[in-house]
């Protein structure tokens, strides 16, 4: 993958932003479907230990529970101040757990632990405890250095000694919500969070022996200018994050019901979230951040820098990883997970969740088995977003194809992002351009049989 | 055959076999007969229809009457041992014959179940005895497969390490693979880990660790339940065995 380009193309991206899914799966969760139930979940899991040797585990713990609404969020989540219910929920989540180590063979260790939201950090020490307990007593947790445990934290739930204990607890990376320092865009966002606060606890992240610290920031929120998102950047950069993702805040109200808290006049035009983004973008280069690809930015010696030279850079459903190649298991209300050649989504309703527990069913509420046009389609598009580039014989020779005859519809639908200087298409690959590099998923696009087949996708977030 | 058979017979007509043209007929048990008594063989033998992953062809217990030639797939025979738990007592290829281990107690002691979407040709043990006190050539035949078996089990018997029985199984299946005409250098197991781990007596995740240890080493590759041979050479030296 080429470096980014120091001219910022903005009439390209005009011109692609269209609508168009981030890739963190494919095929897209817009195929799961409820025909894939539990049994065909319990099924490819039974594949999955039957290999030769079975892929390592990821765990991706959901924790939905909020103190507060932030309007811009539109993951699954539950906003209240009332305990009893989180309580009652990590007692089934508890269950699941249980319930699902007993599906996967005792010797697969769990090298990828993430603990997302929601607000994870919702939850005190002792029952984050407890949850890793569980864990731990149901799977095979991996005591190597190189294991990526991570959580996501609200700083506005933590202090530096909370998080001396999450690294306690085995934790070693940690992702930070920021989105923006700015006070009036904070209020605009019913999210207030003191600044020097959120900068100390990077600090006090570091201290803890936290391998790698991230921060989340989101462009495009109401009120928010070059200008002003500037600032946020320069105050971020003086912390220095291992990682940033800089989120693209796709105002859907139509879709998401906490948006319709914000007032849509306040949102950024389009011409000024392009300004953000072109500002930030140059910001972070500058300060010497390797743009990874999609949203997310590392430093230098990073390990996402590194494997992204080397070609093992990996997408999932958190974006970036080193992490060789994983059986995703899913945990809590709406998560989703990998096993094999299938994707599984729980139940998403946290009634329904519960009574499938209850049940002792496995809470699966829809998925996808992956047809080896998927499987072929699905390496080709993570190697558009993770290497930048597509090698034809390596397909050719995996996949017994002919690429440019077996893609040829594709590689005509990609002639116009090709003349724009996107691509540059050889007979014997397919090369991103620095260009290129920042619309990604309009390239990947090409390649989704869903999507050329359907062509709508009106519900997609912009691609910028 | 078995007792799956009250859902669907396995031979649900009788269907005129001809073993002269079956691409097993180097292997199974007709090959040194010639065309007049591979004719005649061909009556006592009944063709099943496709037999589903999972589903028994015979049961420990069953009455023992038919021996059964796989002709596609591949089965594995098990047996479940007084803790309850499954122990696995081997695989049988397309060419192979099951159920010779019921000749003497006139039962199956094992359970026999496909791994693949299999067939077999059923042959009545009553008419292959009286067959074989006619065909000299057919007798000497059974005679050398069931020695076969009984030199693989010795063999599998001695004090062997992890890295010995792992690698005599890749042997073994590799040259049982190339003798059917498929590669002897890239197969698919029908077979699961934890199959495998039982058949050979070690711990599930010792199959892993050894063939993670001789991927590594640049001996095979491996894939899901793909086997890709890399050096052959290396793999007999560990197999201790001349060939593979």
């Amino acid at each position: 993958m080429s470096s980014i380009t120091t001219s910022f193309p903005t009439e390209l991206i005009n011109k692609y932003g269209l609508a168009g899914p981030r890739y963190t799966s494919y095929p897209t969760a817009l195929q799961f479907h409820e025909g894939f139930d539990e049994e065909a979940y319990r099924r490819h899991v039974q594949y999955s230990n039957d290999e030769l040797i079975p892929r390592p585990l990821s765990l991706y713990v959901h924790l939905p529970f909020c103190r507060e609404l932030c309007y811009y969020c539109a993951c699954n989540k539950k906003v209240t101040r009332n305990r009893q219910g989180a309580d009652l929920y990590l007692e089934y989540l508890e269950k699941e757990v249980e319930m699902q180590g007993k599906l996967f063979d005792s010797d697969r260790q769990v090298i990828q632990l993430h603990f997302g939201g929601g607000t994870p950090t919702y939850h005190d020490d002792l029952q984050l405890k407890s949850i890793i307990e569980q864990l731990s007593d149901s799977f095979l947790l991996s005591r190597s250095n190189s294991r990526e445990f991570s959580i996501e934290i609200d700083p506005r739930t933590v202090n530096e000694e909370r998080i001396g204990y999450l690294a306690d607890l085995g934790f070693n990376r940690v992702s930070m919500g920021v989105q923006d320092f700015d006070p009036a865009v904070q209020k605009a966002v019913n999210r207030i969070q003191d600044e020097e606060k959120s900068l100390r606890l990077i600090e006090a992240a570091r201290q803890s022996g936290f391998h790698s610290v991230s921060l989340d920031l989101i462009y495009g929120l109401p009120l928010q200018t070059a200008k002003s998102f500037e600032k946020t950047i320069d105050s971020v950069l003086t912390a220095r994050p291992d990682r940033l993702s800089v989120y693209n805040y796709a105002h859907l109200p139509h879709l998401f019901r906490a948006q319709r808290m914000i007032n849509s006049d306040d949102v950024p035009a389009p011409e000024v979230r392009l300004q953000i983004l072109a500002s930030t973008v140059s910001k972070l280069v500058e300060a010497g951040y390797v743009y990874i690809g999609m949203d997310h930015f590392a430093l230098p010696e990073d390990e996402l820098s590194i494997a992204m030279k080397d070609g093992t850079l990996q997408r999932n459903f958190q974006g970036y990883s080193t992490c060789r190649e994983t059986d995703l298991v899913g945990l809590g209300v709406s998560a989703i997970g990998k096993v094999g050649n299938s994707f599984s989504q729980n139940l998403k309703d946290i009634g329904d969740w519960q009574a499938a527990i209850d049940d002792g069913r496995l809470p699966v509420w829809r998925g996808l088995s992956l047809n080896g046009e998927d499987r072929l389609r699905r390496e080709v598009i993570a190697a558009i977003m993770c290497q930048g580039q597509i090698r034809f014989g390596e397909f050719e020779r995996k996949f017994k194809i002919d690429f440019s005859e077996h893609f040829v519809l594709e590689l005509e639908l990609l002639k116009p992002l090709e003349d724009d200087g996107l691509v540059t298409v050889s007979d014997f690959g397919i090369e991103v351009t620095p260009t290129g590099l920042l619309l990604l998923r309009a390239i990947a696009m090409k390649f989704d049989e869903y999507l050329i087949n359907d062509v709508q996708g009106k519900s997609y977030s912009k691609v910028i | 055959m078995g007792s799956d058979s009250q859902k669907k017979p396995y031979f649900p007509e009788r269907v005129q076999v001809a073993c002269s043209q079956c691409t097993l007929a180097d292997l199974c048990l007709p090959r040194s007969l010639d065309a007049f008594e591979t004719e005649q063989f061909e009556h006592i033998v009944n063709k099943s229809r496709p037999i589903q992953p999972g589903e028994h062809i015979f049961r420990a217990g069953d009455k023992f009457q038919t021996i059964a030639a796989v002709r596609a797939g591949c089965f594995k025979s098990y047996v479940i041992d007084k803790n309850g738990e499954e122990q696995v007592l081997g695989f049988y290829l397309p060419g192979e014959i099951i159920g010779f281990d019921a000749i003497h107690e006139k039962t199956h002691r094992a359970n026999v179940v496909a791994l693949d979407t299999s067939s077999v040709c059923g042959l009545s043990f009553e008419s292959v005895t009286e067959m074989a006190r006619q065909l000299p050539q057919l007798q000497e035949e059974l005679f050398r497969v069931m020695s076969l078996h009984i030199a693989e089990l010795e063999a599998s018997s001695a004090d062997l390490s992890a890295e010995e029985r792992i690698a005599r199984l890749l042997c073994s299946l590799s040259l049982r693979f190339a003798s059917r005409g498929y590669s002897a250098k890239e197969f698919n197991l029908s077979m699961s880990r934890r199959d495998i781990a039982s058949n050979l007596r070690l711990a599930t995740e010792t199959i892993s660790r050894v063939l993670a240890r001789f991927q590594s080493a640049g001996i095979i590759r491996v894939n899901r339940k793909k086997v890709a041979i890399l050096d052959e050479n290396r793999l007999k030296e560990l197999a201790r065995r001349d060939t593979c």
